[in-house]
């Protein structure tokens, strides 16, 4: 992986971030609703008082200039303050990011820690029960809307046998110094296993519904996948060499067949940051999901702008990632 | 398919009948198909098999449970929403909606897709550049995020809901199309097509395209799912399709405040989706399997 | 879930003991509550549920006891002077949570921040300036002693100071605005002990509380240990957490799920009288309803008490005008009778004997009860399509101050915290005014409006009002419809709290058993 490609990507990254803020400046400017009289909502003020609001919040200029600062800002990571916190947005985002981050890496791994096993084990026994159900399975997991189901696992689980919580990061009781913000890691850091126990019963629900999607999808790719990769040529000339047949799966066929599976892991996970809010919404998840689609109600320009461009970046550099990911393991393959 | 069949060099008629017949053969696809057409046959004669008005509200009748339960009517079969109106007859009637919001959004996507997609993966070049950035671009936002956006400038709407959705799904396609595109355009027949004076209109429709619709194809029907709970997803934000009209989605959307007094709310129209969703995957699946040489099992 | 495998489950809930402990001390008292804290400032936010968690670690100058009555609370007493003087005798021995004692230098900076233009520095104003009204100046008149001096009479000034709550001189100047957002130094009965962003707000009890109110018995320190408002914006999770056991008190609880929440064994309803006023907005500027009899009759074709006991299972007062029958100046309305027939005639007699077509623009949350008014209205001849919107576009469409607009009929609501009809009235009634989404001009009411703002005589005061709402009941530019309660859910486990009209959930007696 040369410096030269890797600086290639790097700057293939600009114009995507443009276009990306210039959309959503198109995208705010014909929108109908203004964000000061969303603000002041049943409020009395005065002209004056109005005038000056618009002013602080930088909405008494055009458009265009709007824009251009914005983007003299953003170079230099001054995406402004929010309208409704008083504080700058970074701040904001920044405190709201980790819970999205970790829900969406636990499942994650959720995902593939189910999609794999079950994805070789149906292609494996094809048309046995276990491959029926599985495969019906999956389907059934990409047709789920994730708010209903994650309703229905709250009432089962924490309202019928109350063995899970109903929404929340963590309880009360633990209190978890923030290192990373991420409370698997920072309970494991104060060698705290109860707080770590808790943060992790809180995650199962929400990781479950946010990631079911994903496994089904990642499950038929593992599936099919393995199916082709053992009807190879490779395969039965090693079969034919004597080899036994599992050391030949794992060995040769697994590797190759987990291909795909990855690369649509990597890009899949971007999905994940957008699949959030619902579930974000329906456990009360304080993540970052929910504050932005809120922000877009309440005109919260500079919060939209800031977490849109976040957005963009981190899909770029999964992309990226599935990209270094594939050639690791077909290095075939070059960039 | 076995390999003595391939080996037989039949024509492409017989092949065509062929794969037809295995695929008539699965039971269980074919088991899907009539659920389909069921939907579709729901949707069309909807008038005519609709125990009661969908619109008619009769606050008396709010949350009355189904037939079989205490307090049910079996004239209200599957019970009544929160304004009392029959849970059945607005899913029959919500069968429009939600497949002519599943199917007009992957086509719309599905077209504009693969036109794009075979640009940028035949001729390559600045096309190629101009539409991979546009695509990573439109990529970079998150879906629900962008829709919202959209529907808050384009204001609600059946047509609105169907382009907002529509305006990132085609890069979907595009990209699966691209890139089996790419790694065919080498190929042999494709280079016998050029060499033998064949045009890239031509090249693109004729050789590279047939090749390369089974994965979009089974794309496509993966992403029906989607567009049909991200229109409930719509919904459940407030934007979702226009009172009284109700889409399969809405109306799951709409009863998830009363799962734990009313379940049949959301349940049944819950069910409806999965139903058709499900049938719709397993005859793709099916249809792939009996079709494609390089997957049948 | 079918009904079976639920009775299974529900026979399975006595088998299956509590695997895990909840994570919940003893004397926590958890609040499960729809929205998290803008800030934690409480000068800088224009958000009631903001100023409900803010006010359980800060106190103000006055405040209200649960049945809206105004009380002294960090003032020991209110004398007015003159017309447009106030003065407020400040207790002693009173002291914020790091400790030091307030003054009267304290209650000067923080009224000053928030009415001074750039009173907060940095060049902002205080969004909260606004609720100060016509504040001229703050001083300190004597050692213990504020005066507020206004600039013209406001009479409704000791019921808007309970929305703003003192902060300590010194520790603000230190924090600075960025610093004061996300830290907390009140006199408040409760501290902070931790703001989980979108998650939490944990407090624990203040142990030198000055007591309180003097009005509003138990006078003292807080009875639980620790306070925690949970966020949990989706309903549903918000009552199962409740069913659970997770959590004690939540806020708006859906009227659906009032039986579930009664049924339930350690779970009872608590509703208090709302403050919001919901009502149909027809635009009079339109062809179709600047004819009063066309609004007459669909204020007729309204069955308002059917609406209120199914929709609303009963929870709401019915108005016939724009006040709330707790608000001031409420009075006795010639009532609107419902009668479709009636309507339909109305109709004919105003050239319409087929009826008319009219679009209703309404919310996405309120889309239910729209609908049912709407079906109200067809019936009656009113053909009615439902049109949801988003709240941001629907204000710019109906809220124009007098530019043209478009559409027929708003299905929306205004709230009156201070349960003053100026906070209410004069918005949507005046011509032009901020609130007025019908269109309504007329200046012998705007005449009534504008003397009652400053009438100092608090009978005549209530008498213009009462003509006010007559004047508008005669006219009818909104079909007025109801003013629903606050429903919470409540645990029986607490003791010593009941809700409060202006959504204030005060914590400082509230005992848990």
């Amino acid at each position: 992986m040369s410096l030269g490609k890797l600086l290639e990507r790097i700057i293939q990254l600009i114009p995507v971030l443009l276009g990306v803020s210039l959309i959503v400046f198109v995208m705010m400017a014909l929108t109908p609703g203004d964000p000061v009289q969303i603000m002041v909502g049943e409020q009395s003020i005065t002209p004056e008082q109005e005038a000056e609001l618009r002013r602080n919040l930088g909405l008494d200029r055009p458009m265009v200039e709007r824009f251009f600062i914005f983007l003299a800002n953003a170079v230099q990571f001054d995406f402004g303050n929010s309208f409704y916190h008083g504080r700058p947005v970074a701040d904001v985002i920044a405190e709201r990011l980790p819970a999205t981050i970790e829900l969406s890496l636990v499942a994650l791994v959720v995902a593939l820690a189910t999609a794999i096993p079950l994805g070789v084990v149906a292609a494996i026994r094809k048309n046995s029960v276990l491959d029926r159900v599985a495969t019906v399975g999956s389907l059934l997991g990409v047709s789920l809307p994730g708010f209903w189901f994650g309703i229905l696992l709250i009432m089962l689980f924490a309202v019928h046998m109350q063995i899970l919580p109903v929404s929340g990061r963590i309880g009360y009781d633990n209190e978890v110094a923030t290192v990373t913000g991420f409370l698997l890691i920072d309970t494991l850091l104060a060698g705290d296993i109860g707080a770590f126990g808790d943060a992790l019963r809180h995650l199962l629900l929400p990781a479950i519904t946010l990631g079911l999607p994903m496994t089904a999808i990642l499950m038929r790719v593992t599936r099919s996948s393995m199916l082709e990769v053992m009807r190879q040529d490779y395969v039965t000339f090693a079969e034919a060499k004597g080899l036994p047949r599992r050391r030949v799966l794992y060995r040769h066929a697994l590797k190759n067949a987990l291909i795909p599976t990855v690369s649509v892991a990597a890009i899949e996970t971007g999905s994940l940051l957008g699949g959030n809010m619902i579930v974000e919404t329906v456990f009360g998840w304080p993540g970052l999901g929910r504050l932005v689609v809120e922000s877009i109600f309440l005109r919260n320009y500079p919060l939209i702008q800031a977490a849109v461009l976040l957005y963009a970046v981190t899909y770029v550099v999964l992309n990226f990632l599935a990209d270094i990911l594939y050639t690791v393991l077909n290095p075939r393959v070059k960039l | 398919m076995t390999d003595a069949t391939l080996a037989a060099a039949p024509s492409a008629e017989s092949l065509f009948r062929r794969n037809l017949r295995d695929f008539r053969r699965n039971r269980l696809a074919m088991a899907s198909v009539a659920v389909i057409l069921i939907f579709v046959l729901m949707a069309v004669a909807a008038p005519l098999i609709a125990p009661q008005d969908p619109n008619e509200t009769d606050l008396f009748r709010r949350l009355q449970p189904p037939g079989w339960a205490e307090g049910g009517d079996w004239s209200f079969p599957l019970g009544c929403d929160a304004l009392g109106r029959d849970i059945l007859s607005r899913i029959i009637y919500g069968a429009r909606i939600s497949i002519f919001i599943g199917a007009a959004v992957i086509f719309l996507a599905t077209g504009v897709g693969i036109l794009a997609g075979l640009a940028a993966g035949y001729f390559r070049g600045w096309v190629d550049v101009v539409i991979s950035r546009v695509v990573d671009i439109l990529l970079g936002f998150p879906y629900l995020i962008f829709a919202i956006g959209l529907m808050a400038m384009m204001g609600p709407g059946l047509l609105n809901i169907v382009l907002a959705l529509a305006y990132k799904e085609w890069v979907i396609p595009c990209r699966v199309v691209r890139g089996e595109t790419l790694a065919v355009r080498e190929l042999e027949y494709v280079e016998a097509a050029r060499a033998l004076g064949a045009g890239p209109r031509h090249i693109m429709w004729r050789e590279i395209l047939p090749n390369i619709l089974s994965p979009v194809i089974v794309v496509s029907t993966i992403r029906m799912a989607h567009v049909i709970i991200l229109e409930a997803s719509l919904s459940f934000l407030g934007l979702g399709v226009q009172p009284p009209t109700a889409s399969w989605g809405s109306m799951v959307s709409d009863g998830r405040a009363f799962i734990l007094e009313a379940w049949w709310v959301s349940t049944f129209p819950g069910l409806a989706i999965l139903l058709l969703v499900l049938a719709i995957n397993v005859a793709s699946q099916a249809l792939r399997d009996a079709f494609d040489p390089r997957f049948s099992e | 879930m079918k009904a079976l495998p639920r009775l299974l489950m529900a026979t399975a809930l006595a088998a299956c003991p509590a695997v895990i402990p909840a994570a919940v001390g003893a004397a926590d008292l958890v609040v499960g509550f729809t929205l998290d804290a803008d800030t934690l400032d409480p000068a800088n936010h224009r958000k009631r549920e903001t100023e409900t968690i803010i006010r359980n670690m800060y106190d103000g100058l006055l405040t209200r006891d649960p049945d809206m009555l105004v009380v002294p609370e960090i003032a020991e007493s209110m004398t007015q002077v003159s017309a447009t003087e106030y003065d407020f005798k400040i207790r002693s021995g009173i002291k914020f949570h790091d400790g030091s004692d307030l003054t009267a230098e304290d209650v000067k900076f923080t009224l000053d921040r928030v009415v001074m233009e750039n009173g907060m520095g940095d060049g902002m104003t205080s969004p909260r300036q606004g609720l100060m009204g016509p504040v001229a100046s703050v001083t300190v008149a004597a050692p213990d002693t504020v005066r507020i001096t206004l600039k013209e009479p406001w009479p409704i000034l000791p019921a808007m100071l309970p929305n703003q709550q003192i902060v300590s001189k010194a520790w603000v100047e230190k924090m600075g605005n960025e610093g004061v957002a996300t830290a907390e130094n009140g006199t408040g009965p409760f501290k902070l002990v931790e703001w989980r962003k979108g998650d939490a707000v944990i407090m624990e009890r203040f142990d030198d509380y000055y007591g309180g109110a003097t009005d509003i018995p138990p006078v003292g320190k807080a009875c639980v240990d620790r306070v925690i408002f949970k966020i949990i914006p989706e309903s549903a999770s918000r009552v199962a957490a409740l069913l659970a056991g997770e959590v004690h008190i939540i806020n708006e609880l859906p009227a659906f799920s009032i039986a579930q929440v009664e049924a339930n064994e350690g779970t009872q309803v608590m509703t208090v009288n709302g403050t919001r006023s919901f009502f149909v907005a027809m635009n009079m500027e339109g062809e179709l309803f600047d004819d009063l009899k066309v609004r007459q009759a669909a204020a007729m074709a309204i069955d308002k008490g059917l609406i209120i006991d199914k929709i609303l299972a009963g929870n709401a007062a019915p108005i016939d005008g724009i006040l709330s029958p707790d608000a001031f100046g409420a009075s006795e309305l010639p009532k609107v009778g419902f009668d479709p027939e009636k309507a339909k005639a109305l109709l004919a007699e105003a050239g319409f004997p087929d009826g008319i077509d009219v679009t209703m623009d309404t919310e996405a949350a309120f889309k239910d009860t729209a609908e049912a008014i709407a079906s109200m209205l067809t019936k009656a001849g009113i053909r009615t399509t439902v049109a949801v919107g988003e709240g941001a576009q629907l204000s710019d469409k109906w809220r124009t101050k007098g530019a043209p607009k478009t559409g027929d009929m708003y299905f929306t609501s205004w709230g009156n915290g201070s349960l003053d009809p100026f906070d209410i009235f004069t918005p949507t009634h005046r011509t032009n005014d901020r609130g007025n989404s019908a269109g309504y001009a007329n200046p012998e009411l705007d005449k009534i409006l504008d003397a009652a703002a400053v009438e100092m005589d608090v009978e005549k005061r209530r008498g213009m009002y009462h003509d006010a709402e007559m004047m508008i009941t005669a006219d009818q530019p909104y079909i007025y419809l109801w003013v629903p309660q606050d429903i919470y859910g409540v645990s029986k486990k607490v003791t010593g709290w009941k809700p409060s009209a202006d959504s204030r959930i005060n914590l400082h007696d509230a005992c848990l058993n």
